[in-house]
């Protein structure tokens, strides 16, 4: 497939995802209440987020030693009798238990959720071997018999509506079955009941492997696992090998882990730890127990430096609720087998790259994922991997290599700025850049300016500050630096009105482009030289200051993880600060005149989603507020589509997209009263002011310069 | 005992769906399960392996009403059709969680397993005494509980009734396993004359 092909179909199947509007309300709705529910969730528990630290020491440590675990669980798993299969693939998991299934003579098996036997098409095999496979999940039963993969991870059905459930259940047992949800769940017991009492073989995932005790943990909420567990004389368990655990509180972190990020649950309904087989009632002796242990793939993964990380995810569908471009396309566009952001990287190494590639450049690189993922994991870098390699067989299309280069771009547009400003007006150059370059006509674009901050600050001579209480190496990325210059100038006064002696050292844009469409070794150069400015100015006591959330970001967060945690780039990481918490440090009593500065004043403030991993703008804020405005956050919890650069791209991978994304936020901050929007993105701004058509200002903006 | 676990499982639990009795006697406990067993209107009860006293005293009051009472020890013939034939199942919880509205139900067994996954109803017993306070706390003794079986041994943590949100998001309970789901909290002061809670009025059913 070339380039163009895959980037057409991805296009064309966005454009169809976003016209099924029931099916968009009703993922929508799913996303977000897990992630609010996780959020009160979190909010209502002492130490809130802090556990993620824990399931990530935990995770990180199992994985350390995994190959010591995989052979202490299956000796003890043994030693209680229990049948343990190592699967180095999925064909050598299927023939075990297919052998299994023709020496029993098994007719039916009933199973419970297991994404590890999705991953390898366990049913399909068995149903070519004329078995009879039942998925006892309801929300997998439905899609099982309508021949789909899961549209969510944790609920594979929430596209489907009760009308359109009775529909396929009627059809499944011929029974009359009205259209509402407690008469659908009566068919689907009286349905299933006799599947759990009769099956020959019950075969279920598991959450968790214990070493220590050789114990499988099954986690369900409908409690089908129990009963596929117990019944049936054979039980099989199919389990990927990451998923074990060295101790019992390994478990239990995992087992609270789990639940809360995906719904805000403290802990699954049903728990079950299983320790070897158990008999069925006095004078019973034919049961038994196969455990069979998956690789495919994972050894590999765990060798490798970027993706083995994804091998610390415990499956709870948190990214997934929370990944702003899955929750308007769905899993069936953004997803092979593996849905949704962590389903890139396990794509990519489980079933392919190009596999992985169809869906990749979905991921706009918001970050968010990984904020919100209990395991912590760096997924978006990972994903940035993904689009990298894949570029290596196809080359990144151009409006993405455009992107990437946007700060020559803003160069030249700076160095031509009454042409260009009158061009980006034209309309016919507009199309032009359409059609040739791929940046939607329908964008605003933000003027450039024809002296760029840094020269104008040159030109100005850095103030002379007495006995300075701080010394601040201003960062100015693309958009102060080109485009909003007097905001940058406002930023570095304010700043020495304060008393701090501030320079604009040597520097590069931060390069987040090169991550977002996935240039690894662009990013990789990009860090290193923007570290070796920065970082001998760290040396010298000063502090790295920016207005720009995403430079922040980029160089409180990107940078180490593509550095390899280097000393350096540790350092600037210590003293790099957003504009806001850093001045809020320097800043004692406002006159008085300040304090109502913006009195009267009624702001939403929109929180970019990079500023999510650095305090949400909490300073910012505050800093408003100080000065007698009314500000309010207004969020969904999620991006509001722009993306940095995503949202300018023509088309549905682009302008179309984000405008979906951002469509709810939109509303959220119409229906909010306030006067104006109020964020500290460059990008973003530009796009909730074409979303909304309110007015939307950076907070600088709206002060009069210090006195 | 803490009667601020009492409390904290009750509402935990209640928040999951859950229905609690809190009762002083094993007499009370067995008034409390005939009680559910009537208004469910139905003809036969499973029980678990509960404490002898227990187990006899809610098989006298039940089969005093006419209900029918299957217990241990099961036979393998028997299984699973005599809980799927049960619509009421009464098990005993080893322990209990405050934090997170869980009983805990160990067994080795699998039949025991089913009392409290097959029928529609599930009444699990279990003793204030035996309250923890956090989930972390029931490690050890699932640990325990596994080096003493050195064969086979299941622990189950249970919150609530079978629930599901598969369809359009809203919440469904007793897809497969139990609708209603009941908690009896034994034994709520037996420390009373210590603590001076015995006047205390509760709402025992
Ligand atoms: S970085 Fe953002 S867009 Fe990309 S996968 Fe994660 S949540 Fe989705
Ligand atoms: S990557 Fe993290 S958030 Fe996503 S499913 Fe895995 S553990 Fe959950």
């Amino acid at each position: 497939m070339t380039p163009h092909d895959r980037h057409s179909r991805l296009q064309d199947r966005i454009e169809a995802a976003l016209k099924r509007k029931a099916q968009r309300s009703a993922l929508s709705v799913a996303v977000k209440r897990g992630r609010d529910s996780r959020r009160a969730a979190l909010d209502a528990i002492p130490g809130g987020e802090a556990f993620r630290e824990e399931v990530r020491a935990i995770k990180l440590r199992c994985l350390e030693k995994q190959q010591e675990l995989i052979e202490r669980f299956a000796a003890r798993a043994k030693e209680r009798g229990t049948h343990v299969f190592m699967a180095k693939d999925g064909a050598a998991a299927i023939g075990y238990i297919l052998t299994l299934a023709a020496e029993r003579k098994a007719k039916t098996v009933a199973k419970s959720k297991s994404l590890t036997s999705e991953e390898i098409e366990v049913n399909e095999s068995l149903e070519a071997a004329g078995l009879q496979v039942v998925e006892t999940d309801l929300g997998e039963l439905i899609i099982q018999k309508t021949g789909e993969k899961p549209f969510h991870l944790v609920f594979p059905a929430v596209h489907k509506t009760a009308a359109e459930v009775a529909e396929i259940f009627k059809r499944v047992t011929g029974e009359n079955v009205p259209h509402d949800i407690d008469a659908i769940m009566k068919a689907v017991r009286r349905y299933l009941r006799p599947i759990f009492l009769n099956a020959d073989i019950g075969m279920t995932g598991a959450n968790i492997g214990i070493a220590e005790t050789g114990t499988i943990a099954i986690e369900t909420n409908e409690g089908n696992a129990r009963l596929v567990s117990s019944i049936p004389d054979v039980h099989v368990c199919i389990i990927g090998q990451e998923k074990i655990v060295e101790t019992i509180d390994d478990a239990f972190q995992m087992m609270f882990a789990h639940p809360v990020s995906a719904v805000g649950q403290h802990l699954t309904t049903y728990v079950t730890m299983m320790s070897g087989r158990s008999p069925m009632g006095e004078g019973d002796s034919a049961r038994e127990s196969h455990i069979v242990i998956l690789d495919n793939g994972r050894s590999q993964m765990r060798a490798s430096e970027l993706y083995s990380d994804a091998l610390n995810c415990i499956r709870c569908g948190a990214c997934m609720n929370i990944c702003p471009t899955y929750g308007v396309v769905g899993g069936h566009t953004f997803g092979h087998i593996y849905p949704g952001p962590i389903g890139i990287p396990w794509t990519a190494e489980i079933h392919g790259l190009e596999k992985a590639a169809d869906f990749a450049p979905l991921c706009v690189s918001c970050g968010l994922c990984m904020e919100i993922c209990p395991a912590k994991i760096d997924i978006p870098l990972m994903i940035a991997g993904v689009k990298d390699r894949a570029s290596r067989r196809q080359p990144h299309p151009l409006i993405n290599r455009v992107l990437m280069a946007a700060e020559s771009m803003a160069k030249l547009g700076s160095a031509t700025a009454p042409l260009a400003n009158r061009s980006l007006q034209n309309a016919l150059f507009r199309r032009g850049l359409e059609k040739f370059v791929g940046i939607d006509r329908r964008r605003q674009l933000p003027p450039f300016s024809p002296q760029t901050l840094t020269a104008q600050f040159h030109r100005r001579g850095p103030a002379k500050i007495a006995g300075p209480k701080r010394k601040v190496a201003f960062f100015t990325d693309v958009y102060a630096n080109y485009n909003a210059p007097e905001l940058g100038m406002a930023a570095i006064e304010r700043l020495e009105a304060l008393g701090c002696e501030v320079i604009i050292p040597p520097q590069r844009a931060c390069g987040y482009p090169y991550i977002a469409y996935g240039d690894l070794k662009r990013a990789h150069k990009t860090a290193q030289k923007n570290v070796a400015h920065l970082a001998p100015y760290v040396e010298k006591g000063y502090e790295i200051v920016t207005t720009e959330p995403t430079a922040a970001y980029c160089l409180k967060v990107s940078y180490p993880r593509l550095l390899g945690q280097s000393r350096r780039s540790l350092a600037v990481v210590e003293h790099t600060h957003e504009y806001f918490p850093f001045a809020a440090q320097l800043e004692n009593d406002i006159t008085a005149s300040e304090q109502s500065l913006l009195a009267g004043r009624t702001y939403g403030f929109h929180i970019p989603c990079h500023q999510r991993a650095l305090g949400a703008g909490r300073h910012t804020v505050d800093f408003l507020q100080k000065r007698g405005a009314k500000v309010q956050v207004v969020e969904t919890g999620t991006c509001c589509g722009m993306a940095g650069t995503f949202g300018l791209k023509k088309g549905f991978l682009g302008y179309e997209l984000a405008h979906a994304v951002g469509e709810p936020l939109f509303e959220e901050f119409k229906a909010s009263g306030v006067e104006a929007i109020v964020t500290e993105s460059s990008v973003c701004s530009i796009h909730l002011r074409q979303g909304t058509g309110m007015p939307v200002h950076h907070p600088l903006e709206l002060l009069q310069p210090a006195e | 005992m803490d009667q601020d676990l009492v409390t904290q499982f009750k509402n935990k639990y209640e928040t999951l769906a859950g229905i609690v009795h809190l009762v002083d006697t094993e007499d009370q406990a067995a008034e409390a399960v005939l009680d559910i067993v009537r208004l469910e209107q139905c003809r036969q009860v499973a029980l678990g392996s509960l404490p002898a006293s227990l187990s006899a005293r809610i098989d006298a009051a039940c089969s005093e009403a006419g209900i029918a009472v299957v217990k241990p020890p099961y036979q393998r013939q028997q299984l699973p059709q005599a809980m799927h034939e049960s619509p009421v199942g009464v098990t005993w919880a080893a322990l209990a969680v405050a934090e997170t509205g869980a009983l805990l139900e160990l067994t080795t067994d699998d039949a025991l397993r089913l009392v409290s996954a097959l029928p529609r109803v599930h009444v699990g017993i279990c003793r204030a005494r035996d309250l923890l306070a956090t989930h972390r706390e029931a490690a050890a003794p699932i640990r325990r509980f596994f080096s003493q079986n050195k064969r086979n041994a299941t622990a189950t943590f249970i919150s609530g009734p079978s629930r599901t949100g598969d369809i359009e998001m809203r919440l469904t309970l007793g897809v497969h396993g139990p609708e209603v789901a009941h908690a009896v909290v034994l034994g709520r002061c037996p420390d009373e004359a210590d603590t001076g809670d015995k006047g205390d009025r509760h709402d025992a059913p």
